[in-house]
């Protein structure tokens, strides 16, 4: 019946794949921090046991290790231990059942390095800043970026010698060299912007003019920082894509048979833009990784740091939600892009369906 | 790449002109807008125009305790958020003065050292925020928690301890605990009763000016109503309506900041600080990312006082940012980062290996390269040669029996022990060869991946053993790997500071933490003190002198018994040179802005200890400082 849809058809085995993919996904991300040595209560008693006498370092690791589920209890409840004297790990196998059954109820469990914060209530109020950085500047730096990058190719001439080196240059900056350059000049020496933080030490997140002043002004030595990178990037790949376009057999047969200007623009733009919608998609997909860079660099707010003090300190319930976000975010921005190049591009559809 | 540019001159003639045209318009309205967008964002709001938020003259920003958001500031809990430890909310019965080594009062007016116990006598006036008062049975409350509960904190303290008993002025016990308190009719007397098999006063001194003193009649229910079960308790966030006795409240807190607000009916205003309330309303502390953040925030007045590490911190004079000491050291250092050699692994558990290596080391370097020049330069053993561990230290017994920098002797302490360098025609070490002639395998030297300052230390400390003929490197491992090797003893060398927080024990702590024999396993197995496994119990060459005066020097009160006890102790390390201590460093670094506030103390103002408000006695210049009037 859906070979009388071949869209529908189209989309229905992408998502499946998609389904697929999702579920390798997220058995990697289970299971590759919890494959090294390090694990998270070592971390913590790192902290709080040196000097401890042995008896009390042992009291506290057992507790830790029952808080956290991550130890063998025998009948009486004790953790067991084994020849060597420590203690007996709950298996892999055992935690991802427990894992997927939390996941199955939309349940990313509590944090372990943050003991009791749960790991959604972490993600919530770290996404809105992460979120906020990073969707206009991949937004806008995509657009503006295409946009220049497309003048350059038509162009040519001076704009095109200008915009090129720099685009380049801004392409090529790594962005914590970006980024510092930026907090030491206008941060630092001009102290024109503020160098650390996402508003004023002095205010609180509200709905209030002032406090959307103060989060504006702190905004732009972060925004700029990628932004700019952005620009340069997308400018780059446009530039070269729109010259290929140009010099195709079907620019020259539509110029031979007369077709307007516009025309002609119309359709090498939409060509040019293919490659240009799969490198939109996956940047907003993985946007929800956060900008670490920046948000170290700033002292900025974000997933970014969560996920990195996460990775540092093996919180295996943290890192996976991250991940997990991260996952869904990526595939379901694949996906669109799929389906909407599907749509735009006729060619695609037919190869996918072998016809 | 120029099949690219060939399509690109082909396509130079195919132009058109009208396209020419057209374009330059839309692009000059679309930059037009992007530059719009990036000048809307340029709206600076001026200082004075909030009207929401803390005012900067009512304000105190403190840095460098907080790292990441709050998850809890739950007095039991377990991720030990600083805020909540520190006495801004809740109040530990003593303050150390580290300046003067004597003990400050708080919620206990006096206390006194007897043979076999400590008495406290607890401040009258002392009062809950709910108007309670604190009594001797909140005091042994709270201790009493550690003996119930072995993973807390306080735990520890009863190997030491027998009981904590509370009296009345009439000398009646605590068996009526449950009685409905009332007036001044209630316990104000506490004892410790020292356990006198282990007699230490000094770990319980150190107890009493470390343990926040927790209220009895709010933290009880809420854990009967848990069925007494500790991990049900800890998820409480004790966030809001807390009841505390110090002289500030948690106001807010988000993964940006941390802000408390002053508690004017504080019942130490009037009982200890002649009826002022402290000066700041509000003490925020902002939460940075890195190091650098908070450096940046100090130098622009953001900040008023941090605990970060400030490199070279003299250059930021002029922009109004002060340490304790306007020059070198500019802090003041009481701790000592050091190396611990593996006494189970050879060759490191050769006396003669490690004390050439402690020639070799080249301290000078690491003090003024490493460390900012943040020392003094270092003198051998464990005592600190400067403060109030001063008067433990003997110059003469450093001259005859320590190890300085000293390239020569190094050689000579390798040739005595056997030991044969072997060096290639461009002066590389290619091996050290044993006294069995076979060549010894690299002695790595572990410290944590990204402790910047560590690692600097450890890459001059390997560069020196080297030159002398040591095959010694660098490994950096990833930093919870470090914690189980240390404890575990999985290491040739490791980077670690003993004891580092100035407190009544001191110097004792720090010789205990590396040489004590209590709880000795072999490495595999984990041990928190003397983690390199120093002097075996079991072998034949076992000290037990060692752990004789370990455990004399607690019980010790004359300073001349003290002194003979330190020194014998002292050049037993020096001989045997078991760790190899490398520079001095602060407990905790404490900088300070000028541009908002006054009368901080530093060197040259020097009432309290260099210690930012909220830890321990550094809260008590929040009622002396001054804001700057502009």
């Amino acid at each position: 019946m859906l070979s009388n849809h071949p869209t529908l058809e189209h989309i229905f085995r992408r998502a499946g794949w998609y389904f697929v993919t999702f579920l390798v996904a997220i058995t990697i991300n289970f299971f590759l921090p919890r494959l090294g040595d390090a694990n998270p209560v070592d971390t913590i008693l790192a902290k709080v046991s040196a000097g401890l006498d042995s008896a009390s370092a042992k009291a506290k690791e057992e507790a830790y290790l029952k808080e956290f589920n991550l130890v063998e209890l025998d009948a009486t409840g004790n953790v067991k231990r084994d020849a060597r004297g420590k203690p007996v790990r709950t298996s892999l196998g055992r935690q991802f059942i427990n894992y997927l059954g939390m996941s199955v109820r939309l349940d990313l469990g509590s944090s372990i390095l943050q003991h009791p914060k749960r790991v959604s209530e972490i993600i919530k109020t770290a996404l809105p800043w992460t979120l906020a950085l990073q969707l206009p500047t991949i937004v806008f730096g995509w657009l503006l970026g295409n946009l220049l990058g497309a003048l350059a190719a038509y162009k040519r001439g001076v704009f095109d010698r200008v915009l090129y080196p720099l685009a380049l240059l801004a392409s090529a900056i790594p962005a914590f060299c970006f980024g510092m350059l930026l907090v030491y000049v206008l941060g630092i020496r001009l102290e024109w912007f503020p160098a650390v933080g996402g508003y004023d030490d002095g205010l609180t997140p509200e709905v209030s003019w002032a406090f959307f002043q103060s989060a504006s002004y702190y905004y732009v030595l972060p925004f700029l920082s990628v932004f700019l990178i952005v620009v340069g990037g997308q400018a780059i790949g446009m530039r070269s894509m729109c010259i290929y376009e140009l010099g195709s057999d079907y620019v020259k047969y539509a110029k031979l048979l007369g077709i307007k200007e516009r025309q002609i623009l119309f359709y090498m733009f939409r060509n040019a833009m293919l490659p240009q919608l799969t490198g939109l998609a996956l940047a907003l997909g993985t946007m929800t990784s956060g900008a670490l860079i920046t948000e170290m660099i700033f002292s900025y707010p974000g997933l970014g740091m969560a996920v990195l003090t996460a990775i540092q300190g093996s919180d295996y319930p943290l890192i996976t939600g991250c991940t997990l976000l991260v996952t869904i975010c990526v595939l379901i921005a694949n996906f669109s892009v799929d389906v909407l190049i599907g749509f735009l591009d006729p060619r695609i559809r037919a190869a996918q369906l072998g016809k | 790449m120029p099949e690219t540019r060939s399509v690109y001159r082909s396509e130079v003639s195919c132009g058109s002109s009208s396209l020419r045209v057209q374009l330059p318009a839309r692009a000059v309205r679309l930059l037009a807008i992007g530059v719009a967008l990036l000048g809307l964002a340029d709206c600076r709001p001026k200082q004075d125009e909030k009207n929401s938020g803390f005012s900067r003259a009512e304000t105190f920003y403190l840095g460098g305790r907080q790292w990441g958001e709050p998850s809890s500031f739950n007095p039991l809990g377990t991720s030990g958020w600083p805020i909540s430890t520190m006495n801004l909310i809740y109040e530990t019965l003593l303050m150390y003065d580290s300046l003067s080594g004597q003990m400050q009062p708080l919620l206990a007016e006096s206390y006194a050292v007897h043979d076999d116990r400590i008495e406290l006598l607890l401040n009258p006036a002392a009062r809950w925020n709910d108007g309670q008062p604190i009594s001797a049975w909140d005091v042994s409350y709270t201790f009493e928690l550690g003996k119930k509960y072995k993973s807390l904190n306080i735990a520890p303290i009863w190997q030491y301890l027998n009981a904590v008993r509370a009296y009345g002025q009439d000398g009646r016990g605590d068996q009526d605990a449950k009685r409905p308190m009332s007036g001044n009719d209630y316990p104000r007397h506490v004892v410790f009763e020292l356990n006198l098999d282990k007699k230490n006063p000094l770990v319980v001194l150190d107890a009493l000016q470390a343990q926040s003193i927790l209220p009895r009649h709010a933290i009880e229910p809420l854990l009967a109503a848990r069925g007494d079960n500790l991990d049900e308790f800890k998820k409480l966030k004790f966030d809001q309506n807390v009841v505390s006795s110090g002289p500030y409240r948690l106001l807010s807190y988000s993964s940006e900041k941390i802000a408390v607000v002053r508690d004017d009916g504080y019942w130490g205003n009037q009982a200890l600080h002649g009826g002022k309330k402290p000066v700041p309303k509000y003490i925020v502390h902002p939460i940075y990312k890195s190091n650098d953040a908070f450096s940046v925030a100090l130098r622009q007045g953001r900040l008023d006082v941090s605990t970060t590490f400030v490199p070279r911190i003299w250059l930021k004079a002029k922009k109004g940012v002060r340490s304790w000491f306007d020059r070198e050291p500019y802090f003041v250092t009481s701790s000592i980062p050091m190396l611990l050699a593996n006494h189970q692994r050879a060759p490191v558990s050769d006396v003669h290996l490690r004390r050439a290596m402690a020639f070799a080391i080249n301290y000078k370097d690491i003090r003024e390269l490493a460390v900012s020049g943040y020392s003094e330069p270092l003198e051998p053993g464990l005592i600190l040669p400067f403060g109030l561990e001063r008067k433990f230290f003997s110059e003469e017994d450093a001259k005859r029996y320590g190890t300085r920098f000293d390239p020569e002797r190094a050689k000579a302490e390798l040739e005595a022990g056997g030991y044969v360098a072997v060096f290639g025609p461009d002066g590389q070490l290619l091996e050290t060869r044993g006294p069995d002639g076979k060549p010894l395998p690299t002695i790595y030297v572990k410290s944590p991946t990204g402790w910047s300052d560590w690692e600097s230390i450890v890459r001059i400390a390997v560069k020196s053993m080297r030159a002398v003929g040591i095959d010694a490197r660098e490994r950096f491992v990833d930093t919870s790997l470090f914690w189980n090797a240390l404890y575990e003893g999985d290491f040739d060398l490791i980077m670690f500071t003993p004891s580092t927080q100035p407190s009544p024990s001191k110097p004792w702590s720090r010789f205990e933490a590396l040489l004590t024999t209590r709880d000795f396993v072999r490495t595999g197995q984990r041990m928190y003190k003397n983690m390199g496994r120093f002097n075996d119990p079991n072998a034949a060459a076992y000290l037990p002198r060692i752990d004789a005066l370990l455990a004399q020097i607690p019980t010790l009160t004359d300073d001349d018994a003290r002194l003979s006890a330190y020194r014998e102790l002292n050049v037993l390390f020096m001989q045997l040179q078991p760790d190899i201590p490398l520079v001095y460093r602060p407990d905790t670094f404490y900088e300070f802005s000028i541009k908002h506030w006054s009368n901080l103390p530093s060197a040259a103002n020097p009432y309290l200890p260099p210690l930012i408000p909220g830890d321990r006695l550094g809260t008590n210049m929040l009622w002396s400082i001054a804001p700057v009037s502009n």
